[in-house]
Parts: C-alpha cells; sequence; structure tokens
C-alpha cells in the first residue's frame, strides 16, 4: 500500500499541508476556541473533583468516626467538603450544558465560514471544470467534504487539547501531596497520550484516506449495474458484474475492518493503562500510607481523580484513526480551482461589439476529440446569425468562450476587440448576455431570480418584462405574485415558465451581445409568437446568436448569417 | 406478499437476527466488562479500607491486587472483543442488505431503472446502506447490555447498601421509561439538527449548482456573501431550538451528577455515625465507597446508549428509503413460459401492458418471432415500440395476455448505449467475459473503431467515460456495435439505434445492421431508418398500442 511505505515524517507533513489552511481558518475564531476549551475542561474537571471529593469526604467521615467510636475526640468539618460536593455536582451539569450549546454554535459559525472560503474557490472554476463537477455526484461529496473538516474542530482539535490540559491539571494536583506519584502518573498518561493521538492516527492513517475513494469506486460500480442493466442481463454478464462489485466491496470491507480494530485497540488501551496505573497508585500510596507520611484520605481522593480520567480519552482513538479521512476531504477540497485565474485587465469599448473567432480550437483535457476545430467566423456589431447543430456538436463550448468562462486551447476569440475572459465579470455580465439550454432558477422568490437580470429594476420594470414573455396574467393570479418561492431548481415551475422567467430576466438587461441556446424550447406554441415578437423588438441593433437544433422560421427574416456545427467544425447551415 | 409489508424497523429486525449469534456475543462481552469493572471498583474500595483503616500494607495485599491486575487486562480484552465483534456483525450485515438492494435491481429491471435516476439509487446502495453501521456496531449491542449491566450493579448494591440500592432505583425511576426520555430527546436534537442542516446545504449546493448563472449575471461577490449570511442565520435559528433540546441530554448528566453526590453524603453522614436509620449503622469504609464508586456505573451503560442514540435515528432514516424500494413490485419473471416449438423465439397472445401511472400503453398484442426473422416496427413516438422490445428481452412482465419466450444470449443495443467506469476492454467484456484480446479487437475493427483504437494512450486498457477519455455519442454508439459482434448472439434487439447520429456512424450502424440480416441472426428493431425498414422481412406498425403487419415476405 502506497501511504504505509511512508514515513510518519511524510505522513505528518501531508497531513499538515492539507489542514493547515482549514486549521488557519480556524486561528481565527480562536477566542471561541479557547473558551469552549475551558469549558469542556471545566465540565471534566468538575466531574473528577466530584469523584475526588467525595472519596476524600467518606474516607476523612469513616476515620473520624472510628475515631469517636474508640474515644478519641476528633473534629471534621462536614460542611465545607459537602458544599464542595453539591458545588461540583451542579457544576458538571451546568458546564456541560452550556459546553454543549456553546460549541455547537462554534461549530455553525464554522461552517459559514468553511462554506463561504470554498464558494470562493469556486467562483473561479471555469466552464470545464464546472461541466466536469456537473456530470458527477460531485456536489454531494462537496457537502460531506466540508463537514468533515467542520468536525475537524470538535473532534480533532479540541479533544487532544482538552485532555492534555486535563493530565496537567490532574498531576499537578496530585503533586501536592504526592509528587513522585504524579510525576510517574503524568508521565504515563502523556505517554498514553501521544499513543492515542498520534499513534493511533499513524495506524489508521492509510486506511481512513481511503475511505471515501472506497466508497466512490463502489458507487461508480453500483451505478453501472444500473445504467447498463439492460446488457447485462441481455448478454448474460450479470453474473461477470457482480463478481467485481463483490470483489471491490470486500476490499472496502476489510479496509473499514482494519481501521475498527485500530480503534478497539485504542479504546482498550485506555481502559488497560487506566486500570493499571490505578492499582500502581493504591501500591504506591498503600506504601506511603504504611509508612504514615501520607494521610488516607489524600490517597483516595487521588485514586478517585484518577479513576474518572479515562474519560477525557475516549474521544481520542476514533477522531484519530479517522485523520486519514479529513485529510483527504481538505486535500480534494484545496484541489479545487488550483489554476491561476486570468488577469482581468481589459476592458470593453463603450460602443455596440462585434464579434471575432478565428481558428479556434478548443479540446478539453479528458476528450481525444476536440470540442471545436478551427472555427472562424465574424459578426459585425449589430448583425444576427444562426448556428445549427446536434446536442454535443460544441455549441455550449463556443457560447462558454464568448462569454468569456472558457479560454479556446488554439486561436483567438474577441468580442469588441478584447479577450472575453480578461474582462472583469461585472462589465462581461452586463455586456455579453447567455440564455444557457439549461437555466438555472435559484431557491428564492419569483423577484429574487429576476433581478438577477438587474438588482436595480423598479416593480414595473418587472411587470413589463413579465408581460413580454407573457406571463403577468398567471403572476397575477398567484397569492404571493412576485413574492411567489419557485422552489428548489424552479421546481415549482414548468419547463416553459421556467424558460420564460429566464428570457424576462435577460429582458431587464441592456447588452451588447445576446447569445440564446434554443430561445423557445420547451414554450408553447400558442405563447411562442408572443415571446419572439417582443423578443426580435428586443434584440434590434444587438450583436446576437441563435443556437438552434433546427432552423427556425420565427426569426430567420432578420438573420444574415447561417451555419451550421457538427462534431466541432463550423461550415454554412443549410 | 410478505414483502410488501415490510417496514423499516421489521427489516432491521430481520437483518438483526442474520447476525445474532455475533452480536449477543458482543453484548455478553460487553456485559462481562462491565462485572470487571464492578470487581476493580469494589477491589479497590477493599484495599483501601484494608491500607486505610485495618493500616496493612501493600505486599500484604499483593494476591488481591494481582487479581484486579488480571480484571483490567481481561476488561480491556473484553472491550476489544465486543468491539470488534461487533464490527463483523455491522460488516456482514450491511454487505447482506447490499447484495438485497443490487438483487432487487435486477429484479425491477431496466425498464423501471430508466425512469429513476441511477445516482440517487445508488446513494441508496451505498451511503444508506453505510448508514446502518452505527446502529448494528454500536447502538443494537448497547441496548442489550444496558438491559442487564444496570440490573446487575443494582444487585450488587443491594447486597452492600439497600438504602443506596433503592435511591438508585428512584433516580432512575423505570429505566424504560428513562430510556424513553433520553431517547425523545436525542431524537428531537438529532431531527432539529438534520432539518436545520438540510435546509443550509440546500440553500448552499443551489448556488454552488447555479454557479455558471452567477458568472453569466456577474453575482459570484454577493451570492458570496449571501452564503455566510444565510449559514449564520440558520446557525441563530437552530441555536433556539437546541437550547430546549439539549436539556434532555443535561437531564441525565444530573442525575449522574447528584448520585453520586448524594450517595457521597449519606455515606459520609452514616459513617460519622449521623444516620441511624436502615442500613446507615453498619456502613463501612468498604462498602461506602463500593457504593460510590459503583453509583456512576450504574448510570454509564445508559449514558453510552444515550450517545449512540443518533445511529438509531440515522439507520431507520437510511432503511425507511431502503423499504421503499424492496417493496417496489418486481417483474413477474416465473409468469414468462417456455415455447413449445425449438423454432419459435417468442409468442405473444392478446399482450398487453399497463403501468399505473400512464393507463395501457401497449396491446392487446398478438405476435409471433421465428428464429431467422428480420422484423422491423415502426410507428410514433409513444406508440408503444420501446414496451414492445422491453417484453421480448423480458424486462417487463405482461399485464394480460400470455407472454412465451425462450431465453437465449441476445444482444440489446437502444439510442443510448452505457458505458460503465471502466477500461475500453471492461466495456467489451460486457459482451462477452470470456473473450481475449484478439476477438476484442477483432470486434472493434468491424464496428469502425480501429482507428480510435490507435488513438488511445493505453490502448484496450485506456480508461473511458466520465473518469477516462470522454468518448463522442457516435463513438458510443460504435462501442455498442462492438459489443454485439464480440457477443456473436443470434437474437439481436434494436431499440432506435440510429436515432441522433452523425451521418457517419448511421451508415456504419444501418451496415452492421444488413450484414447480421444477411447471415440468418434474428433481428427485431424499433425504427424508422428506411434502408433497415426494406431489409426487413417483416414490417410492423405500432399505432396507439396496436400492431399491424404491413409485409410479411416469406
Amino acid at each position: 500500500m502506497k501511504h504505509e511505505a511512508r514515513s510518519s515524517v511524510k505522513m505528518f507533513s501531508q497531513t499538515l499541508d492539507a489542514l493547515s489552511p482549514w486549521i488557519a481558518l480556524m486561528v481565527k475564531r480562536r477566542r471561541r476556541f479557547l473558551v469552549g476549551a475551558l469549558l469542556i475542561w471545566l465540565t471534566l474537571a468538575a466531574g473528577l473533583s466530584l469523584l475526588g471529593l467525595s472519596g476524600w469526604f467518606i474516607t476523612a467521615c469513616a476515620l473520624a468516626g472510628i475515631a469517636l467510636l474508640l474515644g478519641i475526640p476528633s473534629r471534621l468539618d462536614v460542611y465545607v467538603p459537602g458544599g464542595g460536593i453539591r458545588f461540583f455536582a451542579l457544576l458538571r451539569t451546568v458546564a456541560r450544558y452550556i459546553e454543549r450549546l456553546y460549541n455547537h454554535d462554534t461549530v455553525l459559525r464554522l461552517l459559514a465560514d468553511l462554506r463561504y472560503r470554498v464558494f470562493g474557490q469556486l467562483m473561479q472554476l471555469d466552464e470545464a471544470e464546472l461541466r466536469r463537477h456537473r456530470a458527477s455526484d460531485w456536489l454531494g461529496r462537496l457537502t460531506a467534504d466540508i463537514d468533515a473538516l467542520d468536525n475537524l474542530y470538535l473532534r480533532l482539535l479540541m479533544p487532544p487539547v482538552v485532555s492534555l490540559l486535563v493530565i496537567v491539571g490532574v498531576s499537578l494536583f496530585i503533586a501536592i501531596w504526592l509528587p513522585g506519584i504524579a510525576l510517574v502518573s503524568g508521565g504515563i498518561l502523556f505517554i498514553l497520550w501521544i499513543g492515542l493521538t498520534y499513534g493511533v492516527g499513524r495506524l489508521g492513517f492509510a486506511a481512513s484516506h481511503r475511505q471515501v475513494a472506497d466508497q466512490e469506486v463502489l458507487r461508480r460500480f453500483v451505478v453501472d449495474q444500473l445504467q447498463a442493466s439492460a446488457e447485462l442481463i441481455a448478454y448474460r454478464s450479470a453474473a461477470w458484474h457482480r463478481l467485481q462489485v463483490e470483489s471491490h466491496e470486500e476490499a472496502a470491507l476489510n479496509n473499514q475492518r482494519r481501521l475498527g480494530k485500530c480503534v478497539a485497540l485504542g479504546n482498550s488501551l485506555i481502559s488497560v493503562v487506566a486500570g493499571l496505573l490505578l492499582l500502581g497508585v493504591v501500591w504506591g500510596g498503600g506504601l506511603l500510607v504504611a509508612e504514615g507520611t501520607l494521610a488516607g484520605p489524600i490517597l483516595v481522593m487521588a485514586l478517585l481523580t484518577l479513576l474518572g480520567v479515562n474519560e477525557v480519552f475516549v474521544q481520542l482513538p476514533g477522531a484519530f484513526a479517522r485523520v486519514g479521512g479529513s485529510v483527504a476531504a481538505a486535500e480534494r477540497l484545496n484541489g479545487l480551482g488550483s489554476a491561476a485565474p486570468l488577469l482581468k485587465e481589459q476592458a470593453l469599448p463603450p460602443q455596440e461589439l462585434d464579434i471575432v473567432v478565428q481558428a479556434v480550437t478548443h479540446r478539453y483535457s479528458s476528450s481525444m476529440m476536440p470540442a471545436l476545430e478551427n472555427v472562424t467566423f465574424q459578426l459585425a456589431a449589430g448583425e444576427k446569425a444562426i448556428i445549427t447543430g446536434h446536442s454535443g456538436a460544441g455549441k455550449s463550448t463556443l457560447a462558454a468562450l464568448l462569454t468569456g468562462r472558457l479560454v479556446a486551447s488554439q486561436g483567438e476569440v474577441n468580442v469588441g476587440g478584447c479577450l472575453p475572459a480578461a474582462v472583469s465579470e461585472k462589465q462581461r455580465s452586463q455586456r455579453i448576455v447567455l440564455l444557457t439550454q439549461q437555466v438555472d432558477l435559484f431557491d428564492a422568490s419569483l423577484e429574487d431570480n429576476l433581478r438577477l437580470g438587474n438588482p436595480d429594476a423598479s416593480e414595473e420594470a418587472l411587470w413589463e418584462v413579465l408581460e413580454a414573455v407573457a406571463l403577468d396574467t398567471w403572476v397575477k393570479s398567484l397569492p404571493h405574485k412576485l413574492e411567489t418561492p419557485v422552489g428548489e431548481r424552479g421546481q415549482q415551475l414548468s419547463g416553459g415558465q421556467v424558460r420564460r422567467v429566464a428570457l424576462a430576466r435577460l429582458l431587464l438587461m441592456d447588452p451588447s451581445v445576446v447569445i440564446l441556446d434554443e430561445p423557445f424550447a420547451a414554450i408553447d406554441q400558442a405563447t411562442v409568437n408572443t415571446v419572439a415578437n417582443t423578443l426580435s423588438h428586443w434584440l434590434e441593433g444587438r450583436t446576437t446568436i441563435f443556437f438552434m437544433h433546427h432552423g427556425s422560421s420565427l426569426l430567420t427574416q432578420q438573420v444574415k448569417h447561417h451555419w451550421h456545427l457538427s462534431a466541432g467544425k463550423l461550415g454554412p447551415g443549410n | 406478499m410478505t414483502e410488501q409489508s415490510l417496514t423499516a424497523r421489521s427489516w432491521l429486525k430481520t437483518l438483526a437476527t442474520l447476525e445474532r449469534r455475533r452480536l449477543y456475543l458482543a453484548a455478553f462481552l460487553g456485559v462481562l466488562a462491565g462485572v470487571q469493572t464492578v470487581i476493580i471498583v469494589v477491589g479497590v474500595a477493599w484495599l483501601v479500607e484494608q491500607l486505610v483503616v485495618f493500616h496493612q500494607t501493600p505486599h500484604q495485599l499483593v494476591s488481591v491486587l494481582a487479581l484486579l491486575a488480571l480484571c483490567v487486562i481481561g476488561r480491556g480484552i473484553c472491550q476489544w472483543g465486543q468491539e470488534i465483534i461487533s464490527l463483523e456483525a455491522s460488516l456482514r450485515i450491511r454487505r447482506y442488505a447490499r447484495r438485497q438492494m443490487l438483487d432487487k435491481f435486477w429484479a425491477l429491471g431496466p425498464v423501471w431503472l430508466a425512469y429513476h435516476q441511477s445516482g440517487a439509487l445508488a446513494t441508496q446502495a451505498v451511503e444508506n446502506i453505510e448508514a446502518l453501521d452505527g446502529y448494528f456496531s454500536r447502538f443494537y449491542t448497547q441496548l442489550r447490555i444496558v438491559s442487564l449491566l444496570p440490573l446487575l450493579i443494582l444487585c450488587v448494591v443491594l447486597k452492600l447498601d439497600y438504602l443506596v440500592a433503592i435511591f438508585l432505583l428512584i433516580s432512575a425511576p423505570i429505566i424504560p421509561l428513562f430510556m424513553a426520555l433520553v431517547g425523545m430527546g436525542a431524537e428531537r436534537v438529532n431531527r432539529d439538527q438534520f432539518a436545520a442542516v438540510a435546509r443550509l446545504s440546500a440553500h448552499f449546493l443551489d448556488r454552488v449548482r447555479g454557479m455558471a448563472t452567477l458568472q453569466l449575471f456577474g453575482r459570484t461577490q454577493s451570492a458570496h456573501k449571501d452564503v455566510w449570511w444565510a449559514t449564520d442565520d440558520y446557525r441563530q435559528l437552530s441555536m433556539r431550538t437546541l437550547r430546549l433540546a439539549f436539556l434532555s441530554s443535561a437531564v441525565l448528566e444530573f442525575f449522574a451528577s447528584v448520585a453520586i453526590a448524594v450517595v457521597a453524603m449519606y455515606v459520609g453522614f452514616g459513617l460519622l455515625g449521623y444516620i441511624d436509620y436502615g442500613p446507615a449503622a453498619s456502613l463501612t469504609l468498604f462498602s461506602g465507597l463500593a457504593v460510590l464508586l459503583l453509583a456512576p456505573e450504574f448510570f454509564q451503560p445508559l449514558r453510552t446508549l444515550s450517545q449512540h442514540y443518533h445511529d438509531r435515528a440515522t439507520a431507520l432514516g437510511a432503511a425507511e428509503s431502503l423499504v421503499t424500494i424492496l417493496n417496489e413490485s418486481s417483474i413477474q419473471r416465473h409468469a414468462v413460459i417456455e415455447p413449445s416449438n425449438e423454432s419459435i423465439i417468442a409468442v405473444l397472445k392478446d399482450v398487453s401492458v399497463e403501468y399505473a401511472t400512464r393507463g395501457q400503453v401497449l396491446g392487446p398484442v398478438n405476435l409471433t418471432v421465428q428464429k431467422g426473422d428480420i422484423i422491423a416496427i415502426s410507428g410514433p413516438s409513444g406508440s408503444g415500440k420501446s414496451t414492445l422490445l422491453a417484453l421480448l428481452a423480458g424486462f417487463l412482465s405482461p399485464s394480460n395476455g400470455v407472454l412465451e419466450l425462450m431465453s437465449p444470449r441476445y444482444a440489446w443495443l437502444d439510442q443510448q448505449p452505457a458505458l460503465l467506469h471502466g477500461s475500453l476492454a471492461d466495456n467489451l467484456r460486457l459482451a462477452n467475459p470470456e473473450a481475449d484480446t484478439a476477438a476484442m479487437q477483432w470486434a472493434l475493427d468491424q464496428a469502425g473503431l480501429e482507428a480510435l483504437l490507435s488513438q488511445l494512450p493505453d490502448g484496450m486498457e485506456t480508461l473511458i467515460g466520465e473518469r477516462g477519455i470522454g468518448l463522442s455519442g457516435g463513438q458510443a454508439q460504435r462501442l455498442a456495435l462492438a459489443r454485439i459482434y464480440l457477443s456473436e448472439a443470434n437474437f439481436i434487439l434494436l431499440d432506435e439505434p440510429t436515432a441522433s447520429l452523425d451521418r457517419d456512424t448511421e451508415k456504419v450502424v444501418v451496415r452492421a445492421m444488413l450484414e447480421w440480416a444477411a447471415q440468418g441472426r434474428t433481428l427485431i428493431m424499433a425504427t424508422h431508418h428506411p434502408a433497415a425498414i426494406s431489409a426487413a422481412k417483416r414490417h410492423l406498425d405500432l399505432r396507439a398500442g396496436r400492431l399491424e403487419e404491413v409485409r410479411h415476405e416469406a
């Protein structure tokens, strides 16, 4: 296995490399981190004190009771320790409650920070990468990875710090009476701490680092079974495929088994070491009591404090065995948007814009065939063109190049004399617009979705554009009118309505270049004419490209050029 | 059918019985570890009394110390065993459940699958099955431990001091009631948290999904800030509910703390002789210390259970969605019989197909397919062509009528051939797992893919598809042709094989179809391609679910 061959130094630096940007993010919240740690420490300390003090109290009472029986006068103040016991019992409960609330709050704050950071990275992605992600189940994994890092704080950062603090606290406390024993037990607990953090982390690193990848492989096999089920049944190769699924599943389960053993080892180590340490203190402390240099109640207090100490370790093995998983999640997130974004230094001229595409070839890294091959065309300012072609012919690649969300691997793309990708997002988005084939509406109100086109549009303007796409009567009939939520991905609306909202959104803008990918798809025949009419008015004077499966009679009268795109090559239209 | 009445709970229960022996062994080891803990704390209490009250030296107590050390090691081993064994049980249960799911997917058939998103279904078979882990590896065992260990501890306490035992009983009035309280609290925390997190994730994912649109409208910056504020708003909302929800777990903590405090006070005052009621007078340092140490142990199993309670909620949630799929009705394969005559491939007698949601889509249809038949089926989209082919492929069972179907190995080709996430060779072997390289090479040549093969960096072993080299629609269809060549199947079903293809590929596909027809293979194709139709010996027209034979050459 790759990771096992690595030296521990390498593993350590890999962990640090992957996690450091995220830990840096958490360091910004260090005050909350400290308060949170202190609260956990207080909870644990109150628990230990409760037991320790109770032990001392009982023993002292027993000795005083015996003395009384023997008629030896003895004085024992029962009120201070009694009050202490009640205090610690209450403190433990209250501190636990506040600690949980406080740390939960911190975790949610961190989640906001993490998402903010990841979103910032994603903003830089170009169309090629966005498309690659769209194809897979990347979105689901993205949130899982962010959650994994969010857990980092409560599981990986907090517990080791707090447990170390408790070790120090307990050792110092015992050292007041038993410095020798405190030194030895502190040392043993510290070694245990190292073993549970570093040791378990190292043992489980490879297995947990692979866990998500294992799941992905398994997932791909299941998707294969589902998508190719017709072929697998027809060719009688279902059993062959199942054999492959099972061998990968077995590997994944073996990996989990290894990880589980690692955690179990850590857990039983805690119980054995803490138990033997306790017996050791019974021995050592017993010797001192026999010598008469140590009071009985103090011994019992030390013993009971140590008895509770294993509670501070219980979270460590489970968390540290999975360090590899957190590192893998961080590595995946770090890998997003690694390419340096282009400098946005060009500015579009104020007048109308022309389009010049010169010998453009674009090749996606994952594809053998170029998506566009030696495409050349020109469109003077204000001219219109139809480009027909099947899906997959290269239309969306061309649209991405013209809107500056992709840079061609060869050749030149110029809009108004500028490379669109080098123009600032703000200016580009106002001057060059694209109606994509797949329309994205956001899970917000109708109004918010319209205002995406122009945040400052007046309400009249909104109604105007709704009328232009023949949606005004429908919106007026809705109980919440413009405030109607459209649902996730616009699911509350029909396909045709979504399309028309997207068109209305464009009509709110004042661009120089308009690219429309199948503008009338999913719109019913009755409304197409109305919409086409307003659209052609609005398009007057704007440089326009229509992408269509087939030439449409609705718009051809004002279109000067007609080209056909087939397998990335542009030719004359028919 | 019993299958229909499967619920999440009953399914989990059935799964647990599969590994009952391991799960119970794990619980037994857990109880054994608990018993050893009892021995250790009682032993330590006894040792303390010997040292402090009776002034023994540790050297005189060495045998007891050694016994306790053995218990400590034994407890470690038991805990280790409990974890390992319950993990093993969980692994085996998950493996079984996953295979049950995968088998169900076969049983539901390609037609059902076509109406469902494969990504979502894969989540069921992978993530949701994994979500069952905690229930079997932790919760199930702990629940068994909880029902026994506190009782054992109570017995020991009863022996030492019955007043403390009564107090423990009162503070955990009736254990099931107590657990219900904890459970309700935990479930509520879980539910609230889950809902808040789900809403949060939905907002975030919504914006990420629409990133291209945000870029196009120049709104990435404002959405960026939005992401932070939305998360923060939800934080404030969910904190309000959590303030209440966390209270219930605080109750458990409170009982455990108060139990220690009360026992300590009672024992202390008893030892001082302030209490002369009941067993207090006979308290010693040994019995007092022992009951003090046993009090938290009494609550420990419950606290552990409450920590694992969310495992149960998670597993139930996952099981619920898994069970809905397991409850779907499968294809009735047993309803299909073999034709009596060997020269007949299929006989349809008054066969019709109806779906609950779409009503009758095909039929009644009568058709006999002979060996060597070349049949073209035409008809407008939605007339039931695909349904008829699915029937002949055995992907569907008829709702009415009789279907006799021979089940040879056959080839299947539709508009969108499936690509496996694997190498080119894997994608070919799908049609014939035993094929050697030479045969695969030949099949690729036949399908006109020799040029592609020579370009691939790792030849036949190059990964293709989403994770490797992307293929165009035309290349994918040629690959599907190569599969048919490789399979040498004599019965070939083709569902609109030339739709949405570029002209070159279309030519290759039609040529292959004519070639197979000439070789005397049985071909059934749903197609509109004139050349394919004219090459067919029989031409059937399907309109609104009714079949009409346009032409039948002898």
